[in-house]
């Protein structure tokens, strides 16, 4: 028996972000688990990365955690920053593979909500805004939407579309005029995809231990299922030592609350 | 269309790309000593119904000293606009902002801003127009460039067009893919404050680290006040070609160490997070909290070095400054811990 405690659901959910990282990639990175699933990969299998960020640090040098995406982390020894403008731009011009963020809700079509909850003349609570997560949703090419799956944060449509995923499904983002797409959501319950042709919200591997029942019941939309269901084969010993060791050791984003 | 308090002209004035041009053509362009004080700087081009916009990254080499003078100024009937824009949070709080065309408000990770949305729900601030940081900041760079719009791949098939008044979509007209574009105008806001590393006596400033919209945004604004942290010879920055803004963009130079306290400054000092913490999570709940943090931040402080014993003096500043060199390594990080305690209030 391992003396290595298993993964909580936070560390399952940067362990999966990690997996999505092929080695090689040019990665832009925002706050929270995304920069842990980044760093996982890149001190795994993946060390071949570049990290780039919207508020201007290219490729940084490793070090602390990050409290912010302009924390001084992002360009710690930076060969160069971008102005911001510049920096977005690489995303539509092929120089940015994938990208993560979050949202309030993201929908059946992996559309995001950061905006309004309700509407803006029936406003039941207002977000931050859009930041960067449009820019990067509309431009990148595989686009990574992350979130703590319940009901309510996952509607069969979001109040406000912020940023665009497959917006009404089917062709309506490529007819749209949008660039790259979602590819993934990441959640304490696994990973999914978007069918095909649909572009409907599809099941692509459940965590260990949890079921379509269980997947379906965090959902306020009916979710695809595949027809041979996949688990991911839990992260090993030797990765959740790195994880928690050289990754997050001050636990600033992968401590369960109350624990 | 009607707004609660700003101005129809206030709304195209952001846009007027003649008027903003006039504007640079009448100012006084001789190379002169510009330097002033703060309260002057402020008091003269700051001026109440400005679009303000804001530099730096909310947190990150950000003028906030100069902001807190502006809150101490009370200046009255700002439209606020910035890629990000965080700092107007408590501009909302004390009523200076009229409205805001909104790209981001709030302290990432620490969560959402509670002045904001109070402002926006009680009607005591409006927001004007939603943005991406990304399709402000080609606002700002298409106004740098000359150029009256920029055509982008942002923003399209989503609800923000309902949002914004100014940016329209329209199948391109031009190249190989006519697939539909956002045309993003040149945004001119009216005056803006950039805190820089390095800056001469005549406006040629210095920025070391992220620039985020700032260079775009010193171009852009009828009226630039420079805030920073050395104000150095001229033959320095020759000597290194170094300058990223042009004296003659600038109206006003601030000698004002720590001026981006409590952000941080690259080259210079980390910031306080404890302090945009409690911020974010115990001062803009209410109304109370947030008067009463300013009371004991802003109102009773008259510069940044009072704040500064605030925040503990030179002990502080000697944590932050090698922060800083130890997040930039340019001293051994191994000396210099990042150890803190998050603020986490009781009621979370």
């Amino acid at each position: 028996m391992s003396n290595v405690a298993p993964a909580n659901p936070l560390e399952m959910l940067a362990y999966n972000l990690s997996r999505l990282i092929t080695d090689g990639e040019i990665v832009y990175v925002g706050t929270g688990l995304p920069m842990v699933g980044g760093m996982l990969a890149k001190k795994t299998h993946a060390k071949n990365i570049t990290m780039v960020y919207e508020s201007g640090g290219q490729d940084p040098l490793e070090g602390d955690m990050p409290w912010s995406v302009g924390c001084p982390f992002t360009f710690r020894k930076s060969p160069m920053s971008m102005e911001m403008s510049l920096s977005f731009g690489q995303c539509a011009i092929g120089y940015v593979d994938i990208a993560f963020q979050g949202g309030a809700q993201i929908d059946m079509y992996g559309n995001v909500n950061t905006s309004v909850i309700g509407s803006y003349e029936n406003l039941k609570s207002i977000l931050p805004g859009s930041g960067g997560g449009n820019d990067i949703g509309s431009l990148t090419e595989q686009s990574v939407l992350v979130g703590l799956q319940t009901p309510d944060r996952f509607p069969e449509r979001v109040d406000f579309i912020t940023t665009p995923g497959y917006l009404q499904g089917g062709d309506s983002r490529a007819k749209a005029g949008l660039l790259g797409g979602p590819t993934a959501v990441v959640t304490q319950v696994g990973v999914y995809d978007f069918d095909p042709v649909s572009k409907r919200m599809r099941i692509k591997a459940l965590n260990p231990g949890m079921t379509v029942e269980i997947a379906q019941a965090c959902t306020g939309f009916e979710l695809l299922v595949p027809d041979k269901l996949e688990f991911v084969e839990p992260p090993s010993d030797e990765v959740l030592t790195i994880l928690r060791n050289d990754v997050d050791p001050r636990r600033v984003f992968t401590k369960m609350p109350g624990t | 269309m009607g707004y609660l308090f700003a101005t129809q002209e206030q709304m195209d004035r952001l846009v007027d790309y003649k008027d903003a041009r006039e504007f640079h053509l009448k100012k006084d362009r001789r190379k002169r000593d510009k330097r002033m004080s703060l309260s002057d700087a402020i008091g003269q081009f700051v001026q109440d119904g400005d679009i303000f916009a804001e530099t730096g990254f909310s947190y990150v080499r950000s003028p906030i000293q100069a902001y807190f003078e502006m809150v101490r100024q009370k200046k009255k009937n700002l439209i606020g606009i910035g890629s990000p824009m965080s700092n107007c949070s408590y501009f909302m709080a004390f009523d200076m902002l009229a409205g805001i065309h909104l790209s981001y408000i709030g302290v990432e990770m620490r969560g959402n801003d509670k002045n904001f949305a109070r402002a926006i729900k009680t009607k005591k601030s409006e927001l004007l127009s939603i943005w991406s940081h990304g399709t402000m900041a080609l606002g700002f760079k298409a106004a740098q460039l000359g150029a009256p719009f920029i055509a982008s791949k942002q923003l399209l098939g989503t609800d923000m067009l309902t949002k914004n008044p100014y940016v329209k979509v329209i199948d391109s007209p031009v190249g190989t893919d006519n697939s539909p574009v956002a045309l993003i105008p040149a945004l001119f806001p009216d005056v803006c404050i950039i805190h820089v590393q390095q800056a001469d006596r005549y406006g040629n400033a210095v920025i070391e680290g992220p620039a985020l919209n700032d260079i775009a945004l010193s171009a852009a604004c009828r009226k630039v006040i420079i805030t920073a942290e050395r104000i150095v010879p001229e033959m320095t920055i020759r000597n290194n070609s170094s300058a990223v803004i042009p004296f003659w963009y600038v109206d006003a130079v601030v000698d004002l160490p720590y001026g981006a306290l409590p952000g941080c400054c690259p080259g210079h000092y980390y910031w306080s997070r404890e302090w945009w913490e409690w911020l974010i999570r115990n001062a803009t709940p209410t109304e109370e909290n947030i008067k009463a943090y300013f009371d004991h931040w802003v109102f009773s402080t008259k510069d940044q070095y009072e704040f500064i014993d605030k925040l503990g003096g030179i002990r502080f500043i000697d944590t932050v400054r090698k922060q800083m060199q130890a997040a930039q390594y340019t001293i051994d990080d191994s000396l210099v811990s990042f150890d803190y305690q998050e603020v986490i209030p009781k009621w979370d």
